[in-house]
Parts: structure tokens; sequence; C-alpha cells
């Protein structure tokens, strides 16, 4: 890419009809790539405008509808509904299948959130009050319960260890010669 | 299901909208009309160059083009608004401030701990 430019650069110089610096500095660019008018652009506000910008995007104008013109930097790009690429059709034979688009079909804003490995809007098959009151109903039970069961603790009743030959006494370093204190781990 | 709520954010399934059954003139057929011919026009394009043998290079999106260039050419249609103003304020200006007071008043206050010996330091290797 970069030959293809220095050798383009190299040409003009050696045809070159200008002199000097101008004759480098070329004004006109390649005609390959994206040409300005099908860049985005402005927010349109007569009718004609949006009926190019409809064209533009591929859509037809009565579906363009910029975003409103408040100033957060969209320009003319169109306010499509925020749908999830999870509702279009898993069995339309779509150009690209695993984004579910077509080539050339106008992109959402935040298309990169609306892919399939992301936010998702289809419906949901319970409704939210439904969905909130098994979720937060059963959060709630069990946070309840282990409550209940700090307050009122239940368990196998559990004693010290008792040791034989009076507590371990000569084990732990007591006195051959002296004679231990009597331990009882028993009542009768 | 004669009750059914849609969830925030989401939509309802297409089995249980009304304008499905209800509204279907002929200004609609019209406008599905007019939308299939560019979806078949872009197909078509698309078509054609995916099948063409002697194409070499990449089937560029013009689509893809302009979404790009939107997302970030977004300065030269930005106005100072009130609200782009507060939202830059909010998430630009004040987290810095905020985070410098709390985290300097934070590590004063264990500073002070450590010089008084207060507080346990279990991992300290260097005093």
């Amino acid at each position: 890419m970069a030959g293809v430019g220095f050798r383009r650069w190299a040409q003009a110089l050696c045809r070159g009809n200008g002199s000097g610096i101008s004759a480098l500095v070329s004004g006109c660019r390649a005609a390959s790539g994206v040409s300005k008018g099908s860049l985005p652009g402005p927010y349109p506000t007569t009718p004609e405008e949006k009926a190019a910008a409809a064209k533009k995007y591929n859509m037809t104008v009565e579906d363009y509808e910029p975003y409103p013109n408040k100033g957060e930097g969209y320009g003319d790009y169109p306010n499509l509904p925020e749908r999830s690429q999870h509702e279009r059709d898993p069995w339309y034979q779509w150009d690209h299948p695993d984004l579910r688009r077509n080539w050339g079909e106008p992109i959402h804003w935040d298309f990169d959130m609306y892919i399939r490995n992301r936010v998702d809007t289809s419906p949901s098959p319970v409704s939210w009050s439904s969905m909130c009151k098994q979720l937060f109903g059963f959060i709630g039970f069990m946070l309840f319960m282990f409550y209940l069961g700090e307050k009122f603790p239940s368990y196998q009743p559990v004693a010290a260890k008792q040791y034989p030959y009076n507590d371990l006494y000569l084990e732990k370093g007591g006195d051959p010669e002296k004679e231990p204190e009597e331990v009882k781990h028993y009542e009768i | 299901m004669a009750d059914y709520q849609e969830a925030p954010l989401a939509t309802r399934p297409k089995t249980l909208d009304p304008n499905e059954y209800f509204s279907v003139s002929l200004e609609q057929r019209r406008s599905e009309q007019s939308r299939a011919a560019l979806r078949a026009n872009l197909k078509r394009q698309y078509q054609m160059q995916l099948n063409n043998p002697l194409r070499r290079e990449l089937i560029e999106d013009p689509a893809l083009t302009r979404w790009v260039y939107a997302r970030t050419h977004t300065y030269p249609h930005f106005n100072a608004t009130s609200k782009t103003s507060l939202l830059g304020a909010m998430f630009g200006v004040a987290p810095l401030f905020i985070l410098y007071y709390v985290f300097k008043t934070d590590r004063d206050r264990k500073e002070g701990q450590i010089k008084a010996g207060t507080v346990e330091r279990k991992f300290c290797m260097s005093s």
C-alpha cells in the first residue's frame, strides 16, 4: 500500500507540469475509497436533505428518522429501532449469518451492543412482574431462613475433650514425686 | 396470557402484537414493497460481487464504513448544551476530584494509624 503511494508520487514527479512544491503536493485524490457524499454528515433540516440522507443510508424516506438534534454528536445518522440481533429471523438466509445482517443494511448506532453475544431485547417468556416475584421471593426467603438459623442454632451437643490420668499430668511434664490433684470426669 | 406485560426494554412477541392482525392497509403494503425493493437491490449488488470469479479483493461494505465514520466523528456535531455539559462534568471531571479526596483521606488515615501503631500489619516486610 505504501509502495503504491510512493510509486504514484514518483510518477507525478516525473510527469509534473507544475513547478517545484506544487507539483508534489497534488490537490486531487485517487478515485478509490469512499466519496465524500456517501459519508455521514450534519443533521438534515430541509425535506430534500432528508430524502438525500435516506437515499444515502439505503432506507425509504418514511423509515429514515435522524436522532433529535441535541448536540450529542449523532449528525444525520438514522435512529433505528432498539432491537437486538437476537430478534432477527434465525432461518432467513442472511449475508452474514452470525450477525444476522445483510450487506449494505444500515447499522444501528449501538450495533456492537446488540450482537448475539451481548444485550438481548427479545420478548421474555414470562412477564416482568412474575420474574421479579420469583427471583426476589426466593432470595428473600433464603436470606430470612439463614437469619433464623443464625439466631436459633441447632447442632449436636458437644463438650471439651476429656483426658485420662488426671488430665495427662505426667505426659504434660508434671513432677513424678508430687501427687497430682484428682480429676474426675464423671458424676454418679 | 391476555395480561402479558413485556419486560422493560424488551419487545412484545410478534404473535401478541395487535398491529399484526388489525391494521394492514394499502400504504403499509406499498412501504413494505419499497423496502423489499431496496433490500433486493442490495442483495443483488452483494451477490454480483461475491460470485465474481475475477474478484481478488475484499467486498467493502459502505454501511460499515459509514457506521465507523459516524461513531468516530461525533465532535463536528457536538454542541455544549446543558445536558451534554452536565454529563461531561459528571463522568469526566467529578470522578477525578472525588476519587482524589477519597483515596487521600483513606491513605492519610492509614498512615496515621501506622504511625500511632494501632494497626496490625501482618505482611509488612519493611520495618
